[in-house]
C-alpha cells in the first residue's frame, strides 16, 4: 500500500520514557478518526538522537521536526498539518537562545552536522520490520559477501576501510579478523559486545534498538570472513527493549533464510543466540565476557592468550562491538575507499557519542573523525545551558578522562584524544561547565570503577578504593598535602599491575583531572574550599543585606537553621547548617552567598 | 619444539614449550615471590607479587601467567619491581583484619609464644612448652610466680569476662611439672666456639644472657659479688612468693649448659677489667639496681629507718630475720617492693604493718594480687598520705614519721593524676620501723676501671644508668654489652630477661663477625593497627569461663616464709588453658603473606582505609574459613572446582567486598563439599584452617614423611608432631600421587595417632578379666597353646594394614614355626585366589592421562580413593576425558563429575550382558584375542549359553542401555575400567576382564582395569603370602628355606583350635556381627593383635599390642604393586609387634634374626617373588564365571582405623 506521507514517531527508549507510545497511540486513533489512514502511515522507529526534546515525531517526505509532544497535542496538530496543510509552528524545535522555530530536521544544528553510518537507518525505519531494513539495502552486502567475495577479499575491504574498534580500544578490525581467520581451530565463535556499561552512554543499546539488522548483517559478514558458524550477542540485561527487538530480529532473519543453514542457498551455515548479562560492568572487558559466558563468575584472565586464538570454550573467537558491527555491512555495499574518505589520517569514518551533561541538546550524535569536540558541544549540542561556562568534556566513560575547555579544539580521532589523556572510548561524552568540581567527578568515576571491579587483581580491588577514600577526604576537606602524591602513586601502580581495562584505566579520571585541575585539588586541600562551590562540606550558606525577610528560606531550611523576623534580614545559624543549598535554590532575591 | 631461549637478568636459560616465566625461573632457582600460584592449579594472576619486567611491554607482567618466547628479556627485580610488590602487599595488608600473633606475646617484653605453650599445657606436653617458653626466657618457674604480667593485661579474654588469661599461673604450672618429671627439658647447645664472654652479675639478665650465649656455643663465666646467685630475685623478693631452692633449681638448668658462676667476686674490687680483657673475647655487664633511693625527708638517717631493699637483702645475707616482734613497721612507696616489704614485716612478727603512699590504690604500679593478699594478711593502708619528716628521739631513733594528706591533682607525664598537698592537715604517726620501698639505683663504680683498657667509651646516661644502644644493647666499648636494671633503671624481671636475651643475641652476633643489630624484626599484622578492640566483638563470639583461683595458704597460716601461692592442679590448668582465645594466627608459622611482608618490610597503616571485618565460619566440622585473612587469591576456590571438581567453594559480591564463601549455600556443611582439606593444603595465608579438636598452637612442628595407611592407592603424606603429639597432616608428592593431594582420611583421619586408649602393653584374660601381662607370659601362653593343638589347628588372619614385613614374618611364624597353610585375611576370607591377580593389568596411574574414557563400575572414587578421583578429575578439565559412572546406590555423588551415568542392579549381569552382545555380534578384537589369550572358544561357549534378555533384565538397565555403554567403551581407542573389590564380586571382576579381553583393551598404556583396594596395604597380603593358594614356585621356595609341605586350606571353622588376629575388626566392621562373634566365640583360644580394645579384640584370650606404621618402619605395596618404603619415625610405645613376631617364631624354635626392615623384605622377595611367573609371554586366560555373590562382609576394609575415620565423618558431617 502506498501513503502520502509517513509519521516516524521516536521510540527509542528516551522517547518511550517520556511516553512516545501514547503519543503514537493517539496519533493512530485520530488519523483513523479523520479517516487519514489510508493515506498516512504511523510508524515506530529506533532512537532519533535528540534524546532531550522527546518525544520526537517526525513527518516525512516533508522533514518537519516536532518535539516534545504530548497526546494532548496531538488532535490540534492532526487537524492542523495533515488535514489543513499547515504544519504546527509552536510543536517545532527553537534553538537555545533563539526565537524562531526551525520547521525541519535537516535545518536543525543538531542533526545537519552529523555524518550518518552506524545510525544510517535511524528514525527511517520500523525496528521490528525486516523487510524496513530490507528496503534500505539490507541484506544486500551481504548477498554480495556471498556471491562475489573471498574470505580474503572481505577481510581486505575492511582493513582497507581503516576501520577500527569502536568499543574503545581502536584495534584494527580487519587486523583482528585475519588473525582469527588465520588460528588454527576447527570451531570459531563470533561475539558481539553489547555489555555497554559506561554511565551515560548509550550508543550500542540505541543501533539495536532502532536496527537490529545492521548488526546482524555485520555478524554474517564476519562469520563469513573468519570461518566461525555460531554468533553470541552478549548483552545486559538492563536493555530490555534492545532485546526484544533484537530476539524479533533474529527470529525474522531465521524465517528469511539469512540465519542458520546453507544461507540464501550458498552452503553457509551461521546462527546467533542472545546471552544476557547481569550488569557487570567488567563483563565488557573481552576475557571477562567469555568466561561469561561460558558461566563462569566474569573474571578476566591474562592476555595472551588472546580470544582469537583461545576464546569461548578456548576456540578462536572474534569480539567487536555493536557500533562496530553495524559499520559492516555499510562498508562492503559502499566500498573501503568511501569510508576511508571519512576521518582523519588513522581514524577513518565515523563515531557514534552520547552526548550528556551541562548540555542543551543532550543525544546520540554520529560524526565523522576530524570534528573537533567543540564543534560537537557547541555546533551540534548547543553549549551549555543557562548561560554558564564550558569547562571540560569528560570521554571515555570511567576508563576516559576529562578534556578541559581549552582543549576544545582538539579532533575526534583515537591519536588526538589519547594525547589529552582521555580514551575515545565506546562514546560516552559528559559535558561539564564551571558549577562542576572536577575532584567530584574523579570521584564519581572512580567510585563506580572500585563498584564494579570484580575483586580478582589486589591493585584494582583494594588500589581503586584507596584512591577513592583519599578523593572522599578530599572533597571533605580533610584532605592532606601529600595526598596528591599519594593518589599519582597509587594510580601509576594500579595502571601497571591489573590484568584488565577496568583496572589499567581506572585511575584515568584522576590523573586527566590531576593533570589539567590540579589547582582545585590545592584548594580542597590547602583552603579548604571547592572552587567550583559544588562540594557541600567545604560551603558556607550566609545571607547577606539584600534579604528583604521574605521568609522562604526559613520555611524550606529542614533544619530549621534560619530564623528572623519578618522583614528584616534573616540569619543562618552555622551550627544547625547542613548545607544542602534548598535556602540558595529559593531564594529569588540573590540575597543567600555560597562560599 | 623445546630449547626456547630467554634472557633472565641479562643470562641466558634455555625453556621448555609451555613453560611459564615463573616456572623457569623457579626451575632456575630464582626467587619470585607469589601467594596466588598453586603449581596444580592453571594460572590466575590476581596478587600481582610475581610481577616482572619484559623488555617491550609498557606495564609489569605476572609472571605465573606469563609464557615464555624466544628471545624474550626478562628483568625480575629491581626498584620499580620491589616497589610494585610493595604496594601490593601493603594493600593486601589494608584489607587485612587479622591477628599474626596474639597480642599476650606481643605485649610481653621478652615475646614468649604464650599462647604456643598454652597450646602445649592443653596437651601435657609440659617439656615441650617449658622448651618453648625457653626460648625466650630461660627463667619460667620464677617469672610463673613473680611476673608483673603484662600479658594478662593485654589478653583478650579480659574483653569477654573481665579476666585475662591465667598465663603466669599455667607457666608456673607447666615450669614444675617439668621439675617433677625427673626428665626436666634440656636444650641443646651448638658446638662450642672457643669464644668466651664474662657476664658481670648472676641476677636474671645475667643469668638470661649466659644462657643463650651457652646455646650459641660460647663459653660463659659470671661474676657475682653475692654468696648466691638471682640477684634481686633472690636477694630482693622474699621467700614466701619466691623461694631460694627453686631459683637455685633455675640457675642450675643454666650451668648444667657449661656456665661457670664465680660467687663472692664484686667486679671492679676482686676482678678488674684487665683480667677480663686479657681472658674473654667480650663482656656483659648486668649489675642491677642495687642501691634503695632516698625518701628524701628530713631526718631519714634516723634508726630504724632503712631502705626496703636493704631490709629484704640483710635478712637474705644474714639469713636471719628481722625481730619485729611487737613493733609498728610502716613501708613507704605502693610498688611491688613496697608489697614485699609490708608483707615480709608480718612475717617478722609486727603488729602493725602499713602502707603510706601518696595516691590511690588505683594508681599504686604493684600487682593487684599483691595488694589482695596483703589486705588478707592484716597490712593498713594509708593512701593519700605523704611523708614529710622523721621524728627522732633523744637516741637518734625514729620515734614517729611526720605526714601530710594528700589530693589528686592534673595527670603527670606518667598519666597518673599528681598528688597535691592538702594545707594543714600534717599528722604523726608513731613508728618503730620505716621501710623505704620508692626506688632503687644504679650503682656503678667500675666506670674508670673499664675506660682506661678500651678503645670506645664506657659510658653512664643522664639517669645515671649504663648507655647502651637501645636496639642492641652494645655499650661505646664494642666489646662490652650492658643489660638489666642497669641499663633500663629498677624495672621487671621479664624486662631483665628481654635485655639479657637482646644482649646475647648482639654479643653473639659481634663474636662471630657479624653485623651487630640485635632482633631483626618480623612483620606483624595486628587487628589493633585497624581499630581498637571492643568488647562486643568478644562477647558474642565466646563463651564465659571464669578464671580458676590460684590457691594459697590460708592467711592465718602465713606468719612464715613458706611460699603462699600453691599452684594450680592439673585440672585447674587445664580448665584455665580452655580460657585462651587462640588470639594469633594459627599459619602463623607457614604464612607466605607474613614471609613476604618481613622481606619487603611492610607498613600496615600505610594504605590504612574501610575494611571487611568477617566473623569466622566455623559450621564446617573440619574446615574453618576466616575471610579476615583471604587475600583472595583464589586457590581454594580453584582447587575445589579444577582439582576436586567439588566447586563446594565460590566467590561472592565485587570489588572490595568480595569474599570467598560456600557455594549456594550459608554453611560448607551443606555445600557439595567433600571434606578433603585441600583447601586449606592450598591457603597461602590462615584463611582456611583444619576446625581442629584441639588447641592449635601453633609451634614450630616436627615432620614426618611417611605414607597413608587408609586406602591403596599409597600416597606419601607428611604429618607434623609436637613430642609425639600429632596436629596436622599434609600431602606429600610421590610417585603414586604426583601432585601431593590429599583426601579426607589423610587429612584428618591422623587423630588415633593421638589417642590415649591405645593398647600399649601385652594383656590376657584371666577369669574374664583383662590382667596386663609381660611379653614374656604372653608368648609362652600363646607357644603353649600352639604346641597343645595339630599345626592344622591353627589358623592366622592378618589385615591389610599390616607392613609387608609384619605380613611377612606372619607367614613364617604359621608355615615355618607352627607348619600351618591356614592363612588368610578377613578382607578376602573365601575369595582369595579369585583376588589375586587384580593387580595384574591395572594402568598405572601416571598413564590414566592418555586414556580417552574412563568407566567407574562400582566405585565412588571421591569417597574411597579421592586422591585417584581428584587426577581423574583434573584431566577431565585438561584433556575432556569421557567419565561413566555405573553403579548401584541410589544417589551416586559420582554422577555429578561424570558425562553418564547408569544405576544398575547388577554389576554381574550388566557386564556379562555387555560381554555376550560383543561375541554374539561378533565386535570382538579377534587380532587381539588370537595373538594374547586363550581359552576364548570354552569361554565363548559358556557364554552363548546365557540367555541375552535374562541377563538385561537381571542387570536392571534396558538393552539398550547396555549397548550404548558397551558403544562407547568399545569405539574409544583408550578405555580404562575402574572398579574398588569391595563393592564389586570376584566373579564381575573376572567378567570386567573378560570384557577388556574380548575387545583388546588390555595390555596396552592406558588400555586396561584398575582395581581399586580398601586397605592401604591389601596388596601386600597377597605379596606376602598371607592366603592358602600359593604358586608353586613359591611354594618351592618355602619348602627348601623353610621346609615347609603345602597342606590344603581348612574349609571348616570348627577344625580351628588357635585362631590368630593380627591388624583385623571383623566383629567391629561386620554386617554380621553375631554370627561373627559366635564364630570366634567357638574357637577355644584367640590372640588379637590391634592398637585398640576393638570388638574382636574383647573376645581375644591374648592382646599383643599392635604398632603404628611410624612406630616400626618398613613397606606397603599399593594396588598397583608399587612398593612404597617409609622409615621409623618415632619411639614405639610398645615392643614393635614384629619384634614380637620374631620372638614367638624364636620360642617356636626358628632361630630368626633381620638386622632392619630391609633385610626383612629382601628376604620375602627372595622367597615370595621368585616364585611368581613374570607374564611377559604367558597368555591372558578366559575366565568362566558364575553368578555369585561373594563379596567382603566387612565394612571399612575391616580395620579399626577407617571404621574409627568413618564413624566421626558419619556423625560430624551429618547433613
Amino acid at each position: 500500500m502506498e501513503f502520502r506521507t509517513h509519521i516516524m514517531v521516536c521510540a527509542g527508549t528516551a522517547c518511550v520514557s517520556c511516553g512516545s507510545f501514547n503519543v503514537k497511540k493517539v496519533l493512530e486513533e485520530e488519523i483513523k478518526k479523520r479517516g487519514l489512514d489510508k493515506e498516512i502511515l504511523v510508524v515506530a522507529t529506533g532512537c532519533q538522537g535528540f534524546c532531550a526534546q522527546g518525544p520526537i515525531v517526525v513527518v516525512q517526505p516533508d522533514d518537519i521536526f516536532y518535539q516534545l509532544l504530548t497526546p494532548e497535542d496531538v488532535p490540534f496538530l492532526v487537524e492542523e498539518h495533515f488535514l489543513k496543510g499547515r504544519p504546527v509552528k509552536k510543536m517545532m524545535y527553537t534553538p537555545p537562545g533563539e526565537k524562531t522555530e526551525i520547521p525541519t530536521m535537516s535545518e536543525i544544528g543538531f542533526f545537519n552536522k552529523q555524518r550518518l553510518i552506524a545510525l544510517r537507518n535511524k528514525g527511517l525505519i520500523d525496528a521490528e520490520q525486516i523487510d524496513d531494513y530490507i528496503g534500505r539495502n539490507g541484506y544486500n552486502a551481504l548477498i554480495k559477501v556471498l556471491t562475489e567475495m573471498t574470505q580474503d577479499d572481505v577481510i581486505k575491504s575492511i582493513k582497507d576501510s581503516g576501520l577500527r574498534g569502536r568499543g574503545g580500544g581502536g584495534f584494527p578490525t580487519g587486523l583482528k579478523w585475519e588473525i582469527c581467520k588465520n588460528s588454527k581451530g576447527d570451531l570459531k565463535y563470533i561475539i558481539c559486545n553489547a555489555d555497554e556499561g559506561d554511565p551515560g552512554a548509550y550508543m550500542d543499546r540505541s543501533i539495536i534498538e532502532s536496527d537490529p539488522h545492521s548488526v546482524i548483517e555485520g555478524m554474517l559478514i564476519g562469520a563469513i570472513a573468519i570461518g566461525a558458524h555460531e554468533g553470541v550477542v552478549y548483552i545486559r540485561t538492563e536493555y530490555p527493549l534492545a532485546i526484544k527487538r533484537l530476539e524479533t530480529a533474529i527470529e525474522q532473519a531465521r524465517e528469511y533464510g539469512l540465519l542458520g543453514k546453507d544461507i540464501l542457498g550458498k552452503g553457509f551455515d551461521f546462527d546467533l543466540r542472545i546471552k544476557q548479562g547481569a550488569g557487570a560492568f567488567v563483563c565488557g572487558e573481552e576475557t571477562a565476557l567469555l568466561a561469561s559466558i561460558e558461566g563462569k563468575r566474569g573474571m578476566p584472565n591474562k592476555r595472551p592468550p588472546f580470544p582469537a586464538e583461545s576464546g569461548l570454550w578456548g576456540k578462536p573467537t572474534n569480539i567487536n562491538n555493536v557500533e562496530t558491527w553495524a559499520n559492516i555491512p555499510w562498508i562492503i555495499l559502499n566500498g573501503a575507499d568511501r569510508f576511508a574518505s571519512i576521518g582523519t589520517e588513522k581514524s577513518k569514518g565515523t563515531k557514534v557519542f552520547s552526548l550528556v551533561g551541562k548540555i542543551n541538546n543532550t543525544g546520540l550524535v554520529e560524526v565523522p573523525m576530524g570534528i573537533t569536540l567543540k564543534e560537537i558541544i557547541f555546533d551540534i549540542g548547543g553549549g551549555v545551558p543557562n548561560g554558564k561556562k564550558f569547562k571540560a568534556v569528560q570521554m571515555g566513560g570511567p576508563s576516559g578522562g576529562c578534556i578541559p575547555a581549552e582543549l576544545g579544539d582538539t579532533i575526534i580521532d583515537y591519536d588526538s584524544v589519547n594525547a589529552t589523556g582521555a580514551i575515545m572510548g565506546s562514546g560516552g561524552m559528559v559535558v561539564m561547565d564551571e558549577t562542576t568540581c572536577m575532584v567530584d567527578v574523579a570521584k564519581y568515576f572512580l567510585n563506580f570503577t572500585q563498584a564494579e571491579s570484580c575483586g580478582k587483581c589486589t591493585f584494582c580491588r583494594i588500589g581503586t578504593k584507596r584512591m577513592l577514600e583519599i578523593l572522599q577526604r578530599i572533597c571533605e576537606g580533610k584532605g592532606e598535602e601529600e595526598d596528591i602524591e599519594k593518589l599519582q602513586e597509587l594510580a601509576a601502580q594500579i595502571k601497571d599491575s591489573s590484568l584488565c581495562g577496568l583496572g589499567q584505566t581506572a585511575p584515568n579520571p584522576v590523573l586527566t583531572t590531576l593533570k589539567y585541575f590540579r589547582h582545585e585539588y590545592e584548594a580542597h586541600i590547602r583552603d579548604k574550599k571547592c572552587p567550583a562551590k559544588s562540594c557541600k562540606t567545604l560551603l558556607t550558606f550566609e545571607i547577606n543585606d539584600k534579604c528583604i525577610g521574605c521568609g522562604a528560606c526559613a520555611r524550606v531550611c529542614p533544619t530549621k537553621a534560619i530564623t528572623g523576623e519578618k522583614k528584616k534580614k534573616h540569619l543562618i545559624d552555622q551550627a544547625k547548617c547542613i548545607k544542602c543549598g534548598a535556602c540558595f535554590d529559593i531564594c529569588k532575591f540573590s540575597s543567600i552567598d555560597k562560599n | 619444539m623445546d630449547g626456547i631461549k630467554v634472557y633472565i637478568n641479562g643470562k641466558e636459560f634455555e625453556g621448555k614449550t609451555g613453560e611459564t616465566v615463573l616456572e623457569l625461573c623457579r626451575r632456575n632457582g630464582i626467587e619470585i615471590p607469589t601467594l596466588c600460584h598453586d603449581e596444580r592449579l592453571k594460572p590466575y594472576s590476581s596478587c600481582f607479587l610475581c610481577v616482572v619486567e619484559i623488555e617491550g611491554m609498557r606495564t609489569l607482567q605476572p609472571s605465573c601467567s606469563t609464557k615464555i618466547r624466544n628471545d624474550l628479556k626478562i628483568v625480575t627485580t629491581n626498584e620499580r619491581i620491589k616497589k610494585s610488590r610493595k604496594t601490593a602487599l601493603e594493600l593486601l595488608l589494608s584489607n587485612h583484619y587479622a591477628d599474626c600473633l596474639a597480642p599476650c606475646s606481643l605485649r610481653c617484653p621478652a615475646g614468649v609464644d604464650v599462647q604456643g605453650y598454652i597450646a602445649l599445657i592443653e596437651k601435657g606436653l609440659y617439656s615441650e612448652a617449658v622448651g618453648l617458653i625457653k626460648e625466650k626466657n630461660p627463667l619460667p618457674a620464677i617469672c610463673g610466680r613473680v611476673c608483673v604480667r603484662p600479658c594478662e593485661v593485654a589478653c583478650r579474654r579480659n574483653l569477654v569476662d573481665e579476666n585475662g588469661v591465667g598465663i603466669d599461673y599455667l607457666k608456673r604450672y607447666t615450669t614444675d611439672k617439668d621439675f617433677e618429671s625427673g626428665n626436666k627439658f634440656m636444650p641443646v647447645t651448638k658446638p662450642d666456639t672457643g669464644k668466651k664472654v664474662c657476664v658481670i652479675g648472676a641476677g636474671p639478665a645475667g643469668l638470661t644472657s649466659a644462657y643463650y650465649l651457652s646455646l650459641e656455643g660460647h663459653h660463659v663465666d659470671i661474676i657475682e659479688a653475692n654468696p648466691h646467685g638471682g640477684g634481686m630475685l633472690r636477694y630482693g623478693i622474699p621467700e614466701y612468693r619466691l623461694p631460694n631452692d627453686l631459683i637455685q633449681k633455675e640457675i642450675d638448668s643454666i650451668t648444667e649448659l657449661g656456665t661457670k658462676i664465680y660467687y663472692g667476686k664484686k667486679f671492679g674490687k676482686d676482678l678488674n677489667y684487665d683480667h677480663v680483657k686479657k681472658n674473654y673475647d667480650a663482656m656483659i655487664t648486668t649489675v642491677g639496681c642495687q642501691k634503695g633511693a632516698s625518701m628524701r625527708v628530713e631526718d631519714e638517717d634516723a634508726e630504724g629507718v632503712l631502705s626496703g631493699i636493704d631490709y629484704l637483702r640483710t635478712m637474705e645475707l644474714t639469713g636471719k630475720k628481722f625481730d619485729f616482734k611487737g613493733k609498728k613497721v610502716a613501708t613507704i612507696g605502693g610498688g611491688n617492693t613496697a608489697m614485699d616489704c609490708c608483707r615480709s614485716a608480718l612475717r617478722c612478727g609486727a603488729s602493725e604493718s602499713y602502707i603510706i603512699y601518696r595516691r590511690t590504690e588505683n594508681e599504686m604500679p604493684a600487682n593487684p594480687i599483691e595488694i589482695h593478699e596483703s589486705k588478707l594478711e592484716g597490712v593498713q593502708y594509708m593512701f593519700l598520705t605523704a611523708p614529710l619528716k622523721v621524728n627522732k628521739d633523744a637516741n637518734g631513733r625514729l620515734k614517729s614519721l611526720r605526714c601530710i594528706k594528700m589530693e589528686l591533682g592534673e595527670p603527670d607525664k606518667s598519666g597518673r593524676r599528681s598528688p597535691v598537698p592538702i594545707k594543714d592537715s600534717e599528722f604523726d604517726i608513731e613508728l618503730d620501723y620505716i621501710l623505704g620501698a620508692i626506688g632503687q639505683k644504679t650503682d656503678v663504680d667500675f666506670l674508670e676501671n673499664i675506660n682506661k683498657n678500651t678503645e670506645g667509651e664506657f659510658k653512664l646516661n643522664k639517669y645515671g644508668d649504663i648507655d647502651a644502644d637501645p636496639k642492641t644493647l652494645q655499650t661505646g666499648a664494642k666489646n662490652i654489652f650492658a643489660a638489666g636494671d642497669a641499663v633500663t633503671g629498677a624495672a621487671t624481671l621479664i624486662e631483665a630477661i628481654a635485655q639479657g636475651r637482646l644482649a646475647a643475641k648482639s654479643c653473639h652476633q659481634y663474636l662471630t663477625g657479624q653485623a651487630v643489630v640485635g632482633e631483626c624484626g618480623e612483620f606483624v599484622s595486628k587487628r589493633d593497627n585497624f581499630e581498637e578492640q571492643d568488647k562486643k566483638d568478644y562477647i558474642n563470639e565466646y563463651y564465659t569461663q571464669l578464671r580458676e583461683e590460684m590457691p594459697v595458704l590460708p592467711p592465718e597460716m602465713r606468719r612464715n616464709f613458706n611460699e603462699v601461692e600453691l599452684g594450680y592442679s592439673c585440672d585447674q590448668a587445664h580448665n584455665e588453658t580452655a580460657r585462651c582465645l587462640e588470639c594469633g594466627c594459627e599459619a602463623y608459622f607457614t604464612c607466605d603473606l607474613k614471609k613476604y611482608s618481613t622481606e619487603y618490610e611492610i607498613n600496615q597503616k600505610k594504605y590504612g582505609g574501610s575494611f571487611q571485618k568477617f566473623s569466622v565460619d566455623y559450621s564446617h566440622p573440619f574446615i574453618e574459613i576466616d575471610n579476615n585473612k583471604c587475600i583472595l587469591c583464589s586457590r581454594c576456590v580453584r582447587v575445589c572446582k579444577e582439582i576436586v571438581g567439588a566447586g563446594a567453594l565460590g566467590l561472592v559480591n565485587r570489588g572490595i567486598k568480595t569474599f570467598v564463601a560456600p557455594s549456594l549455600g550459608s554453611s560448607l556443611k551443606d555445600s557439595t563439599c567433600e571434606s578433603c582439606g585441600m583447601c586449606i593444603d592450598t591457603c597461602p595465608t590462615g584463611a582456611i584452617n583444619e576446625n581442629k579438636p584441639f588447641k592449635p598452637g601453633p609451634f614450630v612442628t616436627e615432620k614426618i614423611e611417611t605414607v597413608c595407611n587408609y586406602c591403596s592407592i599409597g600416597c606419601g603424606i607428611t604429618l607434623h608432631h609436637k613430642g609425639g603429639y600429632f596436629i596436622k597432616a599434609e600431602g606429600r608428592k610421590t610417585p603414586a600421587n604426583p601432585d601431593g593431594n590429599i583426601c579426607k582420611y589423610a587429612k584428618f583421619g591422623y587423630k588415633y595417632l593421638n589417642d590415649s586408649s591405645r593398647i600399649t602393653k601385652p594383656m590376657i584374660k584371666k577369669n574374664g578379666e583383662w590382667k596386663e601381662a609381660s611379653y614374656g607370659e604372653a608368648y609362652d601362653l600363646i607357644v603353649q597353646k600352639i604346641k597343645a593343638v595339630k599345626p592344622e589347628e591353627n589358623s592366622f588372619m592378618a589385615g591389610g594394614r599390616l607392613t609387608n614385613e609384619e605380613l611377612f614374618l606372619t607367614s613364617r611364624l604359621a608355615r615355618q614355626a607352627v607348619k600351618t597353610n591356614n592363612l588368610s585375611s578377613f578382607l578376602y576370607h573365601g575369595r582369595e585366589c579369585a583376588m589375586k591377580y587384580n593387580w595384574f593389568a591395572n594402568v598405572p596411574f601416571e598413564d590414566i592421562d592418555k586414556a580417552g574414557a574412563i568407566y567407574f563400575i562400582g566405585c565412588e572414587i571421591d569417597k574411597d580413593n579421592a586422591v585417584l578421583g581428584f587426577r581423574i578429575n583434573s584431566l577431565k578439565q585438561d584433556k575432556n576425558i569421557k567419565l561413566v559412572n555405573i553403579h548401584k546406590a541410589d544417589d551416586s555423588s559420582m554422577n555429578r563429575k561424570c558425562d553418564c551415568s547408569a544405576k544398575v542392579d547388577s554389576y554381574y549381569n550388566l557386564v556379562r550382558a555387555m560381554n555376550f552382545i560383543v561375541v554374539k555380534d561378533n565386535l570382538i578384537n579377534k587380532l587381539f584375542i588370537d595373538g594374547n589369550t586363550e581359552r576364548f572358544e570354552e569361554y565363548k561357549a559358556d557364554l552363548l549359553k546365557a540367555d541375552l534378555s535374562e541377563l538385561v533384565k537381571k542387570s536392571g538397565v534396558t538393552e539398550e542401555k547396555v549397548r550404548k555403554i558397551l558403544g562407547h567403551y568399545n569405539e574409544e581407542q583408550n578405555s580404562v575400567i575402574i572398579f574398588n573389590e569391595k563393592n564389586v564380586s570376584s566373579q564381575t571382576i573376572k567378567e570386567i576382564f573378560n570384557l577388556a579381553l574380548l575387545t583388546g583393551k588390555l595390555g596396552k598404556t592406558a588400555s586396561g582395569v584398575i582395581a581399586l583396594k580398601e586397605k592401604n596395604n591389601a596388596q601386600g597380603i597377597f605379596d606376602m603370602g598371607i592366603t592358602c593358594c600359593l604358586e608353586d614356585g613359591v611354594q618351592a621356595n618355602m619348602k627348601q628355606a623353610w621346609g615347609f609341605e603345602k597342606s590344603e586350606c581348612k574349609k571348616s571353622h570348627g577344625d580351628i583350635k588357635n585362631l590368630f588376629i593380627f591388624g583385623e575388626d571383623p566383629v567391629g566392621c561386620s554386617d554380621k556381627a553375631k554370627d561373627v562373634s559366635d564364630m570366634l566365640k567357638g574357637i577355644s583360644f584367640k590372640v588379637v593383635s590391634d592398637y585398640f580394645m576393638t570388638e574382636t579384640a574383647k573376645l581375644a584370650d591374648v592382646i599383643l599390642p599392635a604398632s603404628f606404621p611410624i612406630e616400626t618402619g618398613g613397606s606397603f605395596s599399593n594396588t598397583q604393586k608399587k612398593i612404597a618404603v617409609f622409615e621409623t619415625s618415632v619411639t614405639p610405645k610398645s615392643e614393635l609387634f614384629k619384634d614380637q613376631l620374631i620372638a614367638l617364631l624364636n620360642k617356636l624354635g626358628v632361630a630368626v634374626s633381620y638386622k632392619s626392615n630391609a633385610d626383612i623384605l629382601a628376604d620375602a622377595i627372595k622367597i615370595m617373588g621368585d616364585g611368581i611367573c613374570s607374564c611377559d609371554d604367558c597368555k591372558y586366560e578366559f575366565e568362566i564365571t558364575q553368578d555369585k555373590c561373594d563379596r567382603s562382609g566387612l565394612k571399612h576394609g575391616g580395620d579399626i582405623l577407617i571404621k574409627i575415620a568413618d564413624d566421626e565423618f558419619a556423625e560430624k558431617l551429618k547433613k
